[in-house]
């Protein structure tokens, strides 16, 4: 989709790359708040991997794989941003409810609250399979490709992030009376 | 929170909400950042940064680097639309013939190339000429930010097959460094601008082992032909920049780069009209002899046109 700004801007092109950048920022700040749970975490990871991107381009030898060469970048952007400022064991804030898909009804306030929760308990590595595969619905081989590990290793990872989560929810299930006792 | 919820759903649901939009102050910062630093010559792939080549003559703005197929290969002739018959390979004569003005790239990268004629050269320099090569076995690729194409499987960043053009505006050269582990320091003062200073100066070159350079006959024009290794012990880190470099341009910038130990290049230097053209054949020592056959014979088929 984007292979001729890419190629232009494997050629020294600093305009085309502005405009390959603006084309899936958004795309990369939403894994990267995802995976990090931090705005300005995230949005320093995308600036860093954008960058990194440029500085690398001409190693990307097929242009139509750019997005999960970049993907892979920005990972190792949220593992080091996630290394150099553990800020979100510190409180940190809550991030707002804005998303393309807008907010879920599907969600209560409570699940989101334990979801953060437990969201944040996960290693960052965790909570990038999780994204990947849940997020945006790739498939594991292509998770395994974004996080630049074995399939074996994201499987395994997929399944004990999901499988505390999993437990999180369910404990909060068994001490949580269901909305209609909590109305009474 | 229920029990009779899909946790699954819970968390997809969960992982839907949130930001979405870079802050335009990102952006800023990445373009004010880039433009003040220079890309890397594709590192952890080849080292071979084409651009140089051509910012090095002055001529980057208009050289868009493009293999491209002539003929029907892959966009139709000039006058013809998809399915038409190929249009039969450039005359080996050095006329002047005019490259069909199909200016399009390959539509991938890595790209199966077709067989038949392709424009794997187009020239920035009106006075150095664009090359064409005939194609005749397929798997090869085109590597667009090197201008060159592939075949094989690359082992450790060395390509088990690859080809390299270029062409220098006649009075241009190279300069070929005594040693090219030490190929910095040492640069020469004057640059090589013909066939035969180009194959003796490559010859001479300390660490070498160089073959015995063969006269040869291309589109017409003569030439030479040498084979050069890079000694299995080569120790790249202790080399100038960590870099194996044959030769540079004026500014002492490489204009080729070996990738590693025990690598095979076979250079062919053509006089055409007084522009050198450089056709480099890289391979390894495990690279079956008939694929060096098949890379050889395909370079040998080159046909020459001045844009």
């Amino acid at each position: 989709m984007h292979e001729e700004l890419v190629r232009q801007a494997q050629r020294g092109d600093a305009e085309a790359f502005d405009s390959l950048a603006r084309t899936v920022g958004d795309r990369c700040l939403a894994i990267a708040v995802r995976i990090l749970r931090d705005l300005d975490l995230a949005e320093d990871a995308v600036q860093a991997s954008l960058i990194t991107a440029w500085t690398e381009l001409r190693a990307l030898r097929d242009p139509s794989r750019f997005e999960p060469w970049l993907h892979r970048i920005l990972t190792r952007a949220c593992f080091a941003e996630a290394r150099r400022r553990k800020r979100w064991y510190e409180g940190p804030r809550i991030l707002p409810v804005a998303g393309a898909y807008g907010p879920d009804d599907y969600l209560t306030v409570d699940d989101r609250d334990l979801l953060e929760r437990a969201f944040r308990r996960l290693t960052v590595q965790q909570r990038a399979v999780l994204v990947y595969h849940h997020y945006l619905g790739l498939s594991i081989a292509q998770v395994a490709e974004r996080i630049d590990i074995p399939v074996g290793t994201a499987k395994s990872r997929l399944h004990h992030a999901s499988r505390a989560l999993r437990a999180s929810i369910e404990a909060d299930a068994r001490t949580t009376p269901p909305p209609q006792e909590r109305m009474a | 929170m229920t029990t009779s919820r899909d946790p699954d759903h819970l968390i997809r649901a969960f992982l839907a909400e949130g930001d979405e939009t870079l802050q335009d102050q990102v952006y800023d910062a990445v373009r004010a950042h880039i433009e003040d630093t220079p890309q890397r010559a594709g590192s952890g792939a080849w080292r071979m940064p084409i651009m140089n080549r051509i910012v090095g003559f002055g001529l980057a703005a208009a050289a868009v680097v493009a293999a491209v197929v002539i003929g029907v290969q892959l966009l139709g002739s000039p006058g013809g639309g998809l399915g038409a018959e190929p249009t039969p390979v450039a005359t080996p004569e050095p006329t002047p013939t005019p490259v069909p003005s199909l200016a399009e790239p390959t539509s991938s990268a890595d790209a199966l190339l077709p067989e038949g004629p392709l424009l794997i050269w187009d020239s920035p320099a009106e006075d150095a000429p664009s090359i064409t090569m005939t194609i005749s076995a397929p798997g090869w690729i085109h590597l667009p930010q090197f201008s060159a194409i592939e075949k094989g499987e690359e082992v450790d960043n060395m390509p088990e097959a690859a080809v390299l053009p270029g062409s220098l505006p006649p009075g241009s050269g190279f300069y070929v460094s005594g040693d090219p582990c030490q190929w910095a320091s040492t640069k020469p003062e004057a640059p090589a601008t013909t066939v035969e200073e180009m194959v003796a100066a490559l010859a001479a070159q300390a660490s070498r082992d160089a073959s015995e350079p063969v006269d040869v006959t291309m589109g017409g024009y003569a030439g030479k032909m040498i084979t050069l290794h890079v000694p299995d012990d080569a120790d790249f880190a202790a080399c100038d920049g960590g870099e194996f470099v044959s030769y540079t341009d004026e500014d002492g910038e490489p204009w080729n780069w070996h990738q590693g130990p025990g690598q095979i290049d076979d250079f062919w230097f053509v006089d055409v009209e007084g522009s050198i053209v450089e056709i480099r054949a890289m391979y390894r020592p495990d690279t079956p002899a008939e694929l060096v056959d098949e890379m050889r014979a395909l370079i040998e088929s080159s046909a020459f046109d001045f844009p």
